[in-house]
Order: C-alpha cells, then sequence, then structure tokens
C-alpha cells in the first residue's frame, strides 16, 4: 500500500494526493501533525519532518511533489 | 489587565492559561506558513534550545493573514512544508492578530508596546514596506501587527517589555534576551 505522509495546509501534500487519485493510485495517509506514530515513522523513513512523503516500502521515498520521482518509485 | 490574565488555545484546541508561564521570559512571535522559506523559525528554535533550562518560552501563534509568502522571496521559495513549523516550542491555534477580530492578546501586546517603525537596514525592509504600501496600506497605520514574525519580549515580572518588527532577527534579540534571564 502506498503511503502518503502530509499535514493540513500543505499544498504540496494535496499535490501528491490529487496527482495519485489521477492515476488511480490507492494510497493511505498519515496527518503526522496529529498522529505520533506515524510522525516517528515519517523521521525513520527520512530523517526530517518534512511532508510531504510518499512510500511503498518504508525504505525508498519521494519528497514533496516531484512527478518523475513518483511515477520511478510507484512505477507509473 | 496583565499578561497573565489571558487565555489562549493550543494548536490541538486545549485552553492554556498564560499564567502557567508566570515567572518565565517569554517571547511571543505571530508566525506565518510552515511551507517554504521562513528561515526566523529555524533562529526561534535556536534561541529557545540556547535559553530554555534558564528561564526562556517561545510561544508562536500562526495566523493566515498575512500573505503566504515574504515579500522579496520568491526565488526561493521551497516545494515542501515543516511537520508543526519545524519547531518544539509551544504553538498556538491558528487565529487573528490584527484588526478588529484579532484575539485579546494581541490587542494587548500592541497597546503596551506601539509601532517604533522597521530596522531599515534589514535587507528586506524596504521590499516589505513596498509592499504594505502598495497591498495594505491600512497595515502601516497605528500600532497593529504589520507582518508575519513580530516578536514581544516579556519580563519576568510579565510586563511588555520590547516589541521587534519582522525586520529584526531572531538570532539578534540574544543580547536583550539575556539580560532579562
Amino acid at each position: 500500500m502506498v503511503k502518503v505522509y502530509s499535514i493540513p495546509d500543505c499544498p504540496w501534500c494535496e499535490k501528491v494526493k490529487k496527482y495519485l487519485k489521477l492515476k488511480n493510485v490507492e494510497y493511505e495517509e498519515f496527518n503526522v501533525e496529529e498522529d505520533d506514530e506515524a510522525r516517528n515513522e515519517l523521521y525513520k523513513i527520512s530523517g526530517d519532518q518534512i511532508v510531504p512523503v510518499t512510500t511503498i516500502d518504508g525504505k525508498n521515498y519521494v519528497l514533496s511533489f516531484d512527478k518523475a520521482k513518483l511515477d520511478a518509485l510507484l512505477n507509473l | 489587565m496583565g499578561i497573565y490574565e489571558f487565555k489562549v488555545k493550543t494548536n490541538r484546541g486545549e485552553e492554556k492559561n498564560l499564567s502557567d508561564y508566570k515567572g518565565q521570559v517569554l517571547l511571543i512571535v505571530n508566525t506565518a506558513s510552515k511551507c517554504g522559506f521562513t528561515p526566523q523559525y529555524a533562529e526561534l528554535q535556536e534561541l529557545y534550545m540556547k535559553y530554555k533550562e534558564q528561564g526562556l518560552m517561545v510561544l508562536g501563534f500562526p495566523s493566515n493573514q498575512f500573505a503566504e509568502q515574504e515579500p522579496g522571496t520568491n526565488d526561493e521559495i521551497q516545494n515542501f512544508c515543516k511537520v508543526n513549523y519545524g519547531v518544539t516550542f509551544p504553538l498556538f491555534a491558528k487565529d487573528a492578530v490584527r484588526g478588529e477580530k484579532a484575539q485579546p492578546l494581541f490587542k494587548y501586546l500592541v497597546e503596551q508596546k506601539g509601532f517604533a517603525g522597521f530596522d531599515e537596514s534589514h535587507p528586506r525592509a524596504s521590499g516589505l514596506m513596498n509592499a504594505l504600501k502598495q497591498k495594505f496600506p491600512e497595515y502601516l497605520e497605528g500600532d497593529s501587527i504589520k507582518w508575519n514574525f513580530t516578536k514581544f519580549l516579556i519580563n519576568r515580572q510579565g510586563e511588555v517589555v520590547g516589541r521587534y518588527e519582522p525586520t529584526t532577527t531572531p538570532a539578534s534579540m540574544a543580547g536583550d534576551i539575556e539580560k532579562l534571564l
């Protein structure tokens, strides 16, 4: 399952989610401002508290909204 | 009415009495978007880390009353956002800081310390001034909050002893903070 770590009022997070919807990619969203556990996961993955972060395996990830990198990560 | 009589709301919706911070030195600041290039967050966080053991508390009050970007920084937009603005000091619920709808705390702060002009030596001072003149001329009137990152210093007795405009960097406030600690 694709995971998207995001926060409210984050235009780049919205762009990622919109793009995934457009490509019919199912994803699970985590609001890391409220969800402490997900925030720890995010920190483990990227070593930072910057969003959006998109990942499948929790190892490889794409930071921000980068179409080319998202396509590569998700084989789109 | 003193500063310790105010109640504010945390970013998780809980009520907080400012009297809980009695006896500490307070740096109260209205903050901006958690996205893009906002270097003052990093400096505020540095001040907080450096002086919190000695009794400094930084309190951030986000508002969406000002344009998202600082004027003159369009070339520096970064396409990510920071969780909790990348800071560990307390953040409060997003609310107005200027105008009729301003939260009472900020009405009080600007009454205690009026506007005494921007620091003209800051590289963004003239850009900020021009942007305000063109887009929000009414913001320049009176003592109201002019822009994001207006900072107020409160001493251990609860008196508002300093007001620093967005054109004063948090790092340059270190000396004034040390005097109060």
